[in-house]
């Protein structure tokens, strides 16, 4: 089933939301919290640390649920998670089939 | 008992036959097109007719007495009825010869109704030609009948009730009280169905859930059901008494100690749209669908838990489950057991309103349907039962219905989806009840207040003071505040209004359930235009199928309200006990015998049997389990050397109708072979719809396309038949598996056989009709007799010559081989 409009109740509903911490130069490079993170919220910096690694960074900030996996997995105990403010349910999280109204396709497809 | 029984029977096959004939009136519905006494006269003129009379009734009681009265003073051994389809009257006609001594299927029918007279009412005499043909080939098949004996079948005292809404909740009740063993079986997480979504019944405005709950409670602590939610139906083999289901229960990751405390769904991180709520509140990736679900039990829908592949990733569930009912190594598991009897409620869906552009919904927030106004005005919905308008959250002052969304219209569906009238009325008077300043307005086409009670609720709606403009917006326009534009035309004034409300609800239609198709394949049940299944009789056998222990309740059979879906599921239900009460059915004689003498031990027909009934045994020749046949006939069109003999559809019988069928002017006919439970049935739905078609046509009845062999249709036109119809169920409906798919074969080796030796082999047709296709048959008919007026005598003398040759070729080949033998 596809839903098409934001549930009502979206405001009362809080968002457990992860606060990611990166002890950069512990990380060795091995991609493990980027591979298994199952909101994908990790990726690869482009920043080097000491030991000459790219370590990981909180791409989609704020998309993190506090489920601490990345903790569980890393071999360096290079990451870790805390429970920030909880937030709102964004469209995103719930809607999976949005289409963009006319104007915004039109913007989109022709860069106005 | 047995042994004389069998002596008589032995008797009657080598006695000359003596056959009365009875041309019904059928009241007018006969008499007034065909005449019926010149029918008579013909078929009394006939080779070892005895008798032939025509009768105003026949089915009726001095009708039947009439003949039994007949077989004991004229020593009759076979009974030709014309009358109307056998269908409808073959086991009153029965029963009747059985009464006077006969055997029953010393009974032959001739459809001289359905077939004649209702599809040429204005025709008489060409009415009566056909009725006069029919009735000779309904002798010449008469003449080769043999007494059959039936075997009774025990039945498994069990029953299965697909889909769990009120009608499948009533059906299961009602049998598991009369002390039956009941599996219900559910798609979703928890029983309920429509029903429960719903806030108020019309026309008593009882609160749906309060008098709903209880009976769905029963239903999870009755000892004789096995409630299984998230389950489906994944096949169904066998037949009446002895149903074999298999399913698939669909894994909840949730053990049924669950207490549903919502512990768990507490810690969930995880959010999306409630299902049962219509999107109009959010669930968690653990969820229970609402308070009063039954089993009271939460599931993980595993398309939204983050612990995918089997990578346990978040386990803040099972942390926070006290009972530690979780388990994430739960898998979907399949059983199969057996049932004797299955009642399908597979329910409905709703219209999706989006598909009419100019009603702007999914576009206008402020645009619902009347299924989210059901979950925003009950109590236990999103919204705690305060109707706000989605865009502002704010009570709407003016509210628009919009009727018929969905229905009644050519470009959706043209069915009067029943139950929307009356739900508007209700909802306006819920608004009424909660917030009386509401200018409230229906736009409709008709209201339909038909039922029990209902125009009171009509009328006591007008008086609080809700408008109903005849006439359905042509567009609605959102303004910038979010009010929504009305605009259209008054039906009765020709005026145009243009009127602005804050929020606009739309009585969206109802529409088959699509998880329907499954079980709908399975049990080989036939669907109307709509799409809702179709009962065996539309007025005498309401919750009936063409399949034998399969019953129809709930709106799976057609648009109805609450109160209808529950009589019919007590009638399905109270049918299938009269079944499983007796413990034994009797299975149609109808079904293949094999002689040894002739078999070669080839192993085609074992091959081509749909139920592998056929094995070839040790000594090289072919076996028939029985209670395997099911009696499609598909050996017997295949088997080369006769060997095999399709019990009451034999090629004698088969043939000798042809041979009756060509007597006369066969160049100017045509021949249609109609499998009994599609085609046949399809060209009864024509009849009784009375759909006009030209009167060139004539049925041969056999149970499946897949019993006609080559040489029937070959005979045929070695005789100078114009035009042969081959016709039977759409591939994927046969009722034989896919017996029909040996027809289309046999139709394709048939058209190039024509096409390389010359021949025009557009004389051969085939089409698929269902049972609900009259319209279909009738187009074709007509299109097939245009066909026959460019057939020339000249080909039918080529044919009729090439096809003889090829008779007598095959003939002599296989008295070759026999004398090889």
């Amino acid at each position: 089933m596809s839903f098409w409009r934001m549930p009502l109740d979206a405001e009362e509903q809080g968002v457990t939301v992860g606060e990611v911490h990166i002890i950069a130069y512990r990380c060795k490079g091995c991609r493990y919290c980027i591979e298994f993170c199952p909101n994908n919220v990790l990726a690869e910096s482009e920043e080097f640390n000491e030991k000459g690694y790219h370590p990981p960074y909180a791409a989609k900030d704020g998309k993190c649920v506090n489920c601490n996996f990345c903790e569980t997995i890393c071999p360096e105990f290079a990451i870790f998670v805390t429970e920030g403010k909880p937030g709102n349910l964004q469209p995103a999280d719930v809607l999976h089939d949005v289409k963009p109204g006319r104007r915004l396709q039109r913007k989109r497809r022709y860069g106005e | 008992m047995k042994k004389t029984e069998e002596n008589d029977n032995a008797a009657a096959v080598n006695e000359e036959p003596r056959i009365g004939v009875y041309v019904c009136h059928c009241g007018l519905n006969i008499g007034g097109s065909v005449d019926c006494e010149a029918v008579a006269l013909s078929a009394a003129k006939l080779d070892n007719v005895v008798i032939a009379d025509h009768q105003l009734y026949t089915c009726s009681e001095p009708g039947q007495e009439r003949i039994k009265q007949d077989i004991a003073e004229h020593g009759l051994n076979r009974i030709v009825v014309a009358a109307c389809s056998p269908r409808m009257h073959e086991p009153t006609f029965r029963s009747c010869v059985q009464d006077a001594g006969l055997n029953k299927y010393m009974l032959e029918m001739a459809n001289i109704r359905e077939h004649c007279s209702w599809v040429h009412l204005h025709d008489k005499a060409a009415g009566t030609e056909k009725s006069k043909d029919l009735v000779r080939m309904a002798v010449a098949r008469a003449r080769y009948l043999e007494p059959q004996e039936e075997i009774d079948v025990p039945v498994i005292k069990k029953a299965l009730v697909i889909g769990g809404g009120v009608a499948g909740i009533q059906a299961a009740l009602d049998l598991a009280d009369s002390g039956y063993e009941v599996v219900l079986v559910e798609k979703e997480p928890s029983i309920g169905g429509r029903m429960a979504q719903i806030d108020k019944t019309f026309p008593t405005m009882d609160c749906s859930i309060c008098i709903l709950a209880p009976k769905m409670a029963e239903v999870g602590r009755h000892p004789n059901i096995t409630l299984m939610s998230l389950t489906e139906v994944t096949n169904i083999g066998g037949y009446i008494g002895n149903f074999s289901v298999t399913l698939r229960h669909k894994a909840k990751y949730v053990n049924e100690d669950c207490s549903a405390c919502s512990d768990c769904m507490k810690a969930c991180p995880q959010h999306a749209p409630n299902e049962f709520d219509v999107g109009l509140a959010t669930r968690k990736a653990i969820y229970i669908p609402f308070a009063q679900a039954v089993p009271s039990q939460y599931v993980i829908d595993m398309d939204l838990c983050l612990n995918k592949n089997g990578v346990r990733v978040c386990e803040k569930c099972v942390e926070a489950c006290e009972r530690k009912c979780i388990n994430f190594e739960d898998h979907d598991r399949e059983e199969t057991f057996d049932v004797g009897t299955i009642i399908v409620c597979t329910g409905v869906d709703v219209f999706d309103a989006a598909q009419i552009p100019q009603y702007q919904y999914k576009k206008a927030p402020n645009v619902i349907t009347s299924l989210e106004f059901e979950r925003l005005i009950n109590a236990g919905g999103p919204t705690h039962g305060q109707l706000i308008r989605p865009s502002d959250h704010r009570i709407p002052k003016s509210v628009a219905f919009v009727q018929c969304v969905g229905s009644r219209s050519r470009k959706t569906n043209p069915y009067c989806s029943n139950v929307c009238c009356m739900n508007t009325i209700k909802d306006a008077l819920l608004i009424k009840e909660h917030w009386p300043e509401t200018e409230i307005k229906v736009f409709y086409i008709d209201i339909r207040a038909f039922g029990k009670g209902f125009e009171d609720l009509f009328q006591r709606s007008k008086m609080e003071g809700v408008q109903f403009i005849q006439g359905l917006p042509g567009e609605i326009v959102q303004r910038k505040n979010g009010n929504l534009r009305m605009i259209g035309e008054l039906m009765m004034l020709h005026e145009l209004y243009d009127i602005e409300v804050e929020m606009v609800i739309l009585s969206v239609g109802l529409k088959p359930s699509i998880g329907s198709d499954v079980v709908r394949k399975y049990l080989t049940l036939s669907r109307t235009s709509g799409g809702f299944f179709m009962v065996a009789h539309p007025k005498l056998r309401p919750v009936d199928t063409a399949t034998r222990g399969v019953f129809l309740a709930g709106c799976s059979e057609g648009p109805k309200d609450i109160k209808e879906a529950v009589t019919q599921a007590s009638a399905a239900a109270a049918r299938a006990n009269i079944i499983m009460h007796r413990g034994m059915v009797t299975v149609e004689a109808i079904t293949a015998r094999v002689d040894e003498s002739m078999c070669t031990g080839c192993g085609l027909c074992a091959k081509v049997c749909p139920y592998q009934a056929i094995q070839i045994n040790d000594r090289k020749k072919a076996v028939v389990i029985d209670a395997a046949c099911s009696g499609c006939g598909t050996c017997s069109a295949e088997c080369k050397f006769d060997a095999i003999t399709m019990r009451h559809f034999t090629d004698r019988q088969i043939l000798a109708q042809i041979d009756a069928f060509t007597e006369f002017e066969p160049e100017k006919k045509i021949l249609a072979f109609c499998c009994n439970w599609c085609s046949y049935a399809g060209a009864d739905f024509a009849g009784i719809s009375r759909m006009q078609y030209a009167p060139q046509v004539r049925i041969i009845r056999t149970m499946c396309s897949g019993r006609v062999a080559q040489n029937f249709i070959e005979h045929a036109f070695a005789r100078g038949v114009g035009v042969v119809l081959l016709s039977g169920c759409h591939i994927g409906d046969c009722h034989y598996i896919d017996a029909n798919t040996f027809a289309e074969k046999r139709y394709k080796r048939m058209r190039r056989l024509m096409k390389q030796n010359g021949l025009d082999n557009n004389r051969m047709q085939l089409v698929w009709v269902s049972a609900a296709e009259g319209q279909k048959f009738q187009e074709k008919i007509n299109s097939l007799v245009e066909k026959l007026k460019t057939v020339t005598p000249e080909e039918i003398k080529n044919s009729m010559r090439f096809f003889s040759e090829r008779e007598k070729q095959r003939k002599e080949k296989k008295q070759k081989t026999r004398a090889g033998k």
